[in-house]
């Protein structure tokens, strides 16, 4: 079995910025020559790919693909340092060990592909081989707000689980049932990260707090921010903006994801 | 003598309620000096040997801050008497003062406004009650400072209730001590703000989990026999990966 750490990125609603901290982490564990892989699981909203430069006319082979036997993975692996295209940020990724694996699998399909038997183990087996196939370091995956049975399936067959929320009473009571469901899995790594707090507020106090009441670490508090709202769209933030106190915070959650043993 | 010159001192704050004679007098001593936008009329660490009477058109006073950028201190305009402070210590220019636009302005040197303070004894009177009242102007100020600042360091902040807003009223009348007192305010406020929300924060932060809930949602989840066979899978999985 491969030494490949899968991380999985969840959180318990919409719009916590997640899949652009899976991007932007993903793109700094790169940077610093690890291999890394990302597994889009919902093609169909404005997600990761674009981030990464991949548009529909670009995409090939799809994850669905694989699991129906009809690519290989190395069909469906996008290379993303040899595709980073002009934007300013993810053209600092030229040349790095980074593969997106785009997936068509929607949402709402995702009980249908359930009952046709995509199961803990074969889905293990995919992200294993994919970790095997491309010599992966880290896989990273996006997967849904809430927690569906293919959210829970992605839980349990990770090493580290970054729970991103807001600093406010919905997210963390959705959180709390999120960490009580990872521990229950023996996730070996639970990461907490706070977004979008505003900057008026004391960061150290949110940490402080947050981490009392789970007994969890927190890896990082990053601001809301309105530049990152104007630039998130079509490049990595962080690499663009590095000095921006959003991605200072960001690469703190990175070090932390390469701290777990 | 030009009657113009008259009347502008007699309005002047400095001279105003002096007799006519004595304000001949000054008058008489007065050189008048036109100045061109952008021109310096003092520069700031010149030995003082005159002062200025602004008869038309605006000067502003300003210093340098400690990047060496222009920093303005204040705005002068007709009836305003600048350069006095330094005649009367025998210091230096502490600032300087530039035109803003075309300006005219009466110069009385050191001599002359000293010879005339030396034999009217009333213009120097004038001098000292103006100086005086501004002095208690400003200790008013300084103490409501004072006790404030005693009361914002204990947290005391029932006076930002009890107090009028002073800024607008501050700034039209150009009183210093009074714009002072009003930033000062100003800053109190946003203080209080800010610890408020702090507050508001810290209040958040006793962050409310309903934790029979949390129970409720956990069982709902863990209840199916999909999960049951899910953590199986896990820990096998798990050992699986320890042993590797």
């Amino acid at each position: 079995m491969s030494k490949g750490k899968i991380v999985s990125i969840h959180s318990f609603r919409g719009g916590t910025g997640k899949s652009n901290t899976t991007a932007n982490l993903a793109a700094q564990v790169a940077l610093t020559g690890k291999r890394v892989g990302v597994v889009d699981t919902d093609i169909q909203s404005p997600g990761i790919h674009v981030l990464f430069g991949l548009d529909e006319t670009k995409m090939g082979k799809t994850l669905n693909d694989f699991l129906h036997d009809k690519a290989t993975i190395r069909e469906v692996g996008f290379p993303v340092g040899e595709n980073t295209g002009d934007a300013e940020g993810r053209a600092q990724l030229t040349g790095k060990n980074l593969w997106l694996f785009p997936s068509s699998i929607r949402g709402r399909e995702i009980s249908q592909i359930l009952k046709e038997g995509i199961d803990f183990n074969r889905l293990n087996e995919g992200l294993q081989s994919t970790i095997s196939e491309f010599d992966l370091d880290y896989l990273f995956i996006d997967t849904h707000p809430g927690l569906n049975e293919e959210t829970l399936l992605s839980i349990a067959t990770s090493d580290i689980l970054i729970i991103i929320l807001r600093p406010d009473n919905q997210d963390l009571q959705g959180t709390s049932v999120t960490i009580d469901i990872a521990r229950s899995l023996d996730v070996p790594h639970l990461l907490l990260m706070v977004n979008k707090a505003l900057p008026k507020y004391d960061f150290a106090v949110i940490k402080a707090g947050i981490e009392a009441q789970f007994n969890a670490p927190v890896a990082g508090v990053l601001p809301l921010s309105f530049d990152l709202a104007d630039n998130a769209s079509n490049d990595l933030f962080s690499l663009k903006y590095p000095e921006h106190d959003w991605s200072k915070a960001l690469r703190g959650v990175a070090e932390a994801i390469l701290a777990a043993q | 003598m030009n009657q113009d010159i008259l009347d502008f001192l007699r309005n002047t704050e400095i001279f105003s309620g002096l007799a006519d004679d004595l304000l001949q007098t000054v008058a008489m001593s007065a050189t008048s000096r036109a100045l061109a936008a952008g021109e310096t009329l003092i520069r700031k660490g010149d030995v003082a040997d005159s002062l200025f009477i602004i008869k038309q058109g605006w000067l502003k006073i300003v210093t340098e801050d400690s990047k060496g950028d222009e920093l303005i201190l204040n705005k002068c305009g007709a009836g305003e008497v600048i350069g006095e402070m330094a005649l009367l210590d025998s210091g230096l220019r502490s600032a300087s003062a530039i035109a803003l636009e075309g300006a005219n302005v009466l110069e009385l040197s050191r001599a002359i406004f000293m010879d005339v303070l030396d034999k009217n004894p009333k213009v120097a009177f004038a001098i000292i009650a103006s100086h005086s009242e501004r002095l208690r102007h400003n200790t008013f100020y300084i103490e409501k400072a004072i006790d404030w600042s005693l009361k914002t360091a204990d947290g005391d902040y029932s006076f930002v209730e009890s107090t009028q807003p002073l800024s607008a009223d501050a700034r039209a009348n150009g009183d210093k001590a009074a714009e002072l007192l009003a930033a000062f305010f100003t800053m109190v406020r946003k203080v209080k703000e800010r610890e408020d929300g702090l507050k508001k924060q810290l209040e958040q932060l006793t962050f409310e989990i309903d934790q029979a809930r949390r129970k409720q949602d956990f069982e709902e989840i863990t209840s199916t026999e999909f999960y049951a066979n899910l953590k199986e899978q896990a820990k096998t999985l798990r050992q699986k990966r320890n042993q590797s």
